[in-house]
């Protein structure tokens, strides 16, 4: 065994987190320990092995082949949709936009499986949010509204808040009030001051009357909200209005819990909008792991829009209430490009995707069940074998670091392709012109 | 090597005194040089107008602040959609994109070079969110770019300024300006986005305090305009005024000016911070006390912030003003505070020719420019997307070119506030095309500091504009004919043909490590990045020199 190697400030991508003060330990070419990661980062670390194969239709080529079958294949298309999985840097993530608007395709990523209604609500009323380092060192009253913390964001407590002091709360813990919000079966897994049980069903009517009082501290029961709302709401204001600064946190992708509508998510929106007429609130709608605000980031920068982009036209459009993978006869794809690592995407997506014609670039994309005509390059992982950049959840970019030598890289394949399809598709032009000055037209 | 020769042309190139003189221009390898062989590639300007390109020192386009506002505004995108342009070079990806107030990055770039322009400024970047707008810049394609860092209001900066430690605070802006690689030191309402995030809404005066008497705005804005000036940077401390937007604001910004009384300094959006009551406690324009002020005063310097009718977003680090818009339109509104440094605030906005206070901004703009003595020291924006896209330029110059057609502009717009205005009572004046050459490119140029841009004198880069003279201005400034952008013919015939990549403009003053030991103890007490992955990686262009003034 080789001495080890440390490779410090590592940043973790297993959840939105993003946390960047992990110690990664490589000896023999394999990460051996991942130091300050919890459970979901010594997952995504794991120990840096990742499989390296580069097939066409099942039969192993060079890469230069796969990357030009790629692109002909695309081309061929009339209707290909590129997915964005999650596991791509910034720099891949550009690239892969790039490939959807020289195609002409539909554009879409896990956002739009997850954390549609959140972005929606966000994008009719704006927000009033902060980074997470202001409620780490601002919030003295905490709210966790129904989110899991220990299972899905697990250093959140002690990175951010309420665990660590802060310029304005210098005592950490001490010197914040703690609310857990239960809803339902989904329990705000934090150790609170206050802790409020809410039935799923009385959720939005609890936000509501919760409203109501910031907005009017005298109002009145209304009947169309049940009592049960306005005693919650009551206790809830109570801590709320007396705060300096609060941190309102939830999480923007529930995945796997009962479904979340856009009200729900215009109500956590609007009720933290107008905490700020009576105090300061600052809400952190937390995403999950694999650079997906990276994601929602590029594509607003370069398209307009976070997810579900349709480049038909010749521009992108914004398709949110359509997705091509909830019914993918309706828009008639018939070929896929996913980029990123197929691992991160849930069950039903990864399905719906397989069921095309594919083409898979990003790391273990081998691993993906696909059918017989597909074009697979595995390449390394963005922030274990490649450096870039990924945003945290809240959209403060932070550098990855690349620990290890491993596949090529995932921009650069991306990039391959794009350059691939820009080629023949001027070739196609040429062919085109030579035709019609042939027709003498 | 590649070679250009543009003959025939009537070149206005104020920073080198030539005011319309016909002319050849000769480009070799990206620079101007002085002559080239017979048989070097020619295009005929006879005819049209040659200036170099255009240089926008104060607008909003590559930020996380600018990507909260292009995600608030799916409905605007989705109204002005933009076609990739046909490009020649098959390493060259045309983009498509969205325009509207807040456009896409490339679009962002293909509409600045087909105004003309190639070098352009994004005047607020939070440092910690730097890597955000070099990511955006490297995908604005065409235009050399770079960011204004904002400081003023950030705790490790105020904690200095408590202890009276001003050297040291000047220490740690070199540290800043290099980590993020940024170009020059941006203040927004200092101690006034603090003070918001500490739940204050109330107005400032230069000497509100912030927690230590020690601690106000005027200290704040002595101390960093005093670090610019003796880390000689290229560009002066770009100075965003307290209380933005506010009747009888006026009032702090000329306090503003006295207090920094000499020293060298920049003041940005003057239209905004113009605003006076009139003994009725209504709006009015206060623009000649302003204009008198910058007029008398050599050391400083201004932009206008022009307000355009139509179609805007505001979007600031000056938190506590959108939330007052917020409050006071109704419309949605984002709000991110930005730990320990800013905040970031956006609000969609539509200035109507028809709304008072809205005319009134309008006016006021106008007169700014129009009774400025020095067109080299009160220079042409928008703050784009704030008072109106960069894309109502050309309209603006024939605004300041054109007395009758500002004159039916005037007369349709909402007069109740403009009693007294000096635009109400018929100010005759009409830019010249030196002058537009002037408060479009040399001047902004020369107040950033850029030797290489802005004139077309020999070692020049060699970005120019060819325009074909029109009667109406905005027809001729918004269709150039030909863009050349480091020696590239970008527009050909009016239209975009290559897209080459910018260069990124910063800088990297030279700081004592101590100051960075003492920095990274205090990432560890409150940060939430590790002071290791704060600085940007290295950019692919050198810094340009500092102390070069």
């Amino acid at each position: 065994m080789t001495h080890p190697s440390v490779i410090e400030n590592a940043t973790c991508l297993g959840c939105g987190c993003t946390c960047d003060d992990i110690d990664v330990v490589v000896a023999s070419g394999r990460i051996v320990e991942a130091r300050n990661a919890c459970q979901l980062g010594l997952r995504w670390f794991g120990d840096g092995q990742v499989p390296s194969n580069i097939r066409v239709d099942g039969a192993d080529v060079t890469a230069e082949q796969a990357v030009s079958s790629a692109a002909a294949r695309l081309c061929e298309a009339d209707r290909p949709l590129v997915y964005i999985a999650p596991g791509l840097s910034c720099e891949s993530q550009r690239e892969a936009v790039a490939v959807a608007d020289l195609l002409r395709a539909r554009l879409d990523s896990v956002t739009t499986w997850t954390a549609l209604p959140f972005t929606l609500a966000s994008q009719e009323h704006g927000h009033a949010s902060a980074t997470l380092g202001e409620v780490r060192n601002r919030a003295d009253v905490l709210v966790f509204w129904g989110i899991d913390l220990a299972e899905r964001y697990p250093r959140f407590a002690a990175r951010y808040a309420p665990n660590p002091p802060g310029t304005h709360v210098p005592d950490g813990r001490q010197s914040r009030t703690v609310i857990a919000v239960d809803v339902g079966s989904a329990t705000a897994t934090i150790d609170a001051d206050v802790r409020v049980a809410v039935e799923p069903a009385d959720e939005l009517a609890t936000l509501t009357a919760l409203e109501a009082i910031t907005r009017s501290p005298d109002a009145r029961h209304h009947a169309s909200l049940p009592d049960r709302a306005w005693v919650v709401a009551r206790e809830l204001a109570l801590a709320l209005l007396s705060a300096r600064y609060i941190g309102l946190v939830y999480d923007a992708e529930p995945d796997d819990r009962s479904e979340r509508t856009t009200v729900r998510f215009e109500a956590l929106v609007s009720l933290a909008q107008a905490l700020n007429d009576r105090t300061r609130c600052a809400a952190l709608a937390l995403r999950a792991g694999g650079n997906r605000s990276g994601a929602d980031s590029i594509l607003v920068a370069q398209t307009g829009y976070p997810c579900a982009v349709d480049f038909a036209r010749g521009y992108p459009r914004y398709d949110p209430h359509a997705s091509a993978l909830r019914d993918p006869g309706a828009y008639g794809t018939d070929a896929v490009l996913v980029l990123g690592d197929p691992t991160g995407l849930p069950s039903e997506v990864s399905r719906t995707l397989a069921a095309h014609d594919t083409v898979a670039i990003g790391p273990r994309a081998s691993t993906m069940t696909l059918g017989e005509r597909c074009v697979v390059i595995d390449t390394g992982v963005d922030g274990i074998h490649a450096s870039g950049t990924a945003l945290r959840t809240d959209d403060v970019p932070l550098p990855l670091r690349a620990s290890l030598g491993g596949p090529r890289s995932t921009a650069e394949t991306i990039r391959g392709v794009a350059l691939g399809i820009r080629r023949l598709l001027l070739l196609d032009r040429a062919a085109a012109s030579a035709e019609s000055a042939a027709l003498g037209t | 090597m590649s070679q250009l020769r543009i003959t025939g042309g009537s070149v206005y190139d104020p920073a080198n005194d030539i005011d319309g003189d016909v002319r050849d221009i000769c480009i070799e390898d990206g620079r101007i040089v002085t002559s080239l062989p017979d048989s070097a590639p020619r295009l005929d300007a006879r005819a049209m107008v040659v200036m170099p390109g255009g240089v926008d020192m104060h607008c909003h386009v590559a930020s996380a602040t600018v990507n909260v506002a292009r995600r608030l505004l799916p409905e605007e995108h989705a109204r002005h959609p933009a076609t990739a342009p046909s490009l020649d070079d098959p390493a060259e990806v045309p983009r498509s994109g969205a325009a509207g107030t807040v456009p896409t990055t490339f679009t962002t770039g293909y509409r600045y070079a087909g105004l003309g322009y190639t070098t352009v400024f994004d005047a607020a970047v939070a440092p910690i969110m730097a890597r955000t707008a070099h990511s955006q810049l490297d995908d604005t394609p065409i235009v050399d770019g770079g960011f204004f860092a904002l400081l003023g209001n950030d705790d490790y900066l105020l904690r200095l300024i408590d202890s009276g430690d001003r050297e040291r605070a000047r220490e740690y802006a070199a540290w800043v300006l290099g980590a993020t690689g940024a170009y020059a030191i941006k203040i927004v309402n200092p101690a006034g986005v603090e003070l918001w995030k500490r739940g204050t809404k109330e107005r400032t005066n230069l000497d509100t305090t912030l927690g230590s008497s020690r601690v106000t705005p005027r200290a704040i804005l002595e101390t960093l305009v005093d670090s610019a000036n003796t880390l000689k940077l290229p560009h002066a401390a770009h100075i965003h005024c307290n209380n933005l937007g506010l009747p009888g604001n006026s009032e702090t910004t000329l306090a503003t000016m006295a207090a920094l009384d000499g020293r060298r300094a920049h003041f940005t959006h003057l239209q905004f911070h113009s605003y006076g009551t009139s003994p009725d406690g209504r709006w009015r324009s206060a623009a000649r006390e302003i204009v008198e002020y910058v007029n008398a005063h050599e050391n400083v310097s201004g932009d206008v912030g022009q307000v355009m009718f139509g179609s805007a977003t505001t979007l600031t680090a000056d938190a506590p003003v959108e939330y007052l818009l917020h409050k006071s339109s109704g419309r949605k509104w984002a709000n991110v505070d930005i730990e320990l440094e800013t905040g970031c605030g956006v609000v969609p906005h539509e200035y109507r020719d028809r709304n008072a206070v809205a005319a009134l901004q309008w006016a006021i703009g106008l007169e700014l420019f129009l009774l400025s003595g020095d067109p080299w020291r009160l220079v042409l924006s928008t703050d784009h997307p704030n008072g109106g896209s960069f894309m109502s330029y050309p309209e603006l110059i024939r605004l300041l070119m054109d007395r009758a057609h500002r004159d039916v502009q005037i007369a349709r717009v909402e007069q109740r506030l403009l009693t007294g205005s000096a635009l109400a009572d018929g100010l005759a004046r009409e830019y010249s095309m030196r002058e537009i050459a002037i408060i479009t490119r040399a001047g902004p140029a020369r107040l950033l500091g850029l030797r290489n841009k802005g004139h077309l004198g020999v070692g020049a880069d060699a970005d120019l504009t060819v325009y074909a003279p029109h009667d109406n201005r905005a027809t001729m400034f918004s269709t150039p004919r030909y863009v050349v952008k480091g020696g590239v013919l970008v527009v050909e015939e009016g239209q975009l043909r290559r897209a080459p990549a910018g260069h990124r403009l910063h800088v990297r003053p030279p700081f004592e490590q101590s100051v960075a030991r003492d920095i990274e103890r205090f990432f560890d007490s409150y940060g939430t990045v590790r002071y290791a992955n704060y600085p940007v990686a290295a950019l692919r262009d050198s810094p340009l020199p500092v102390g070069a003034r």
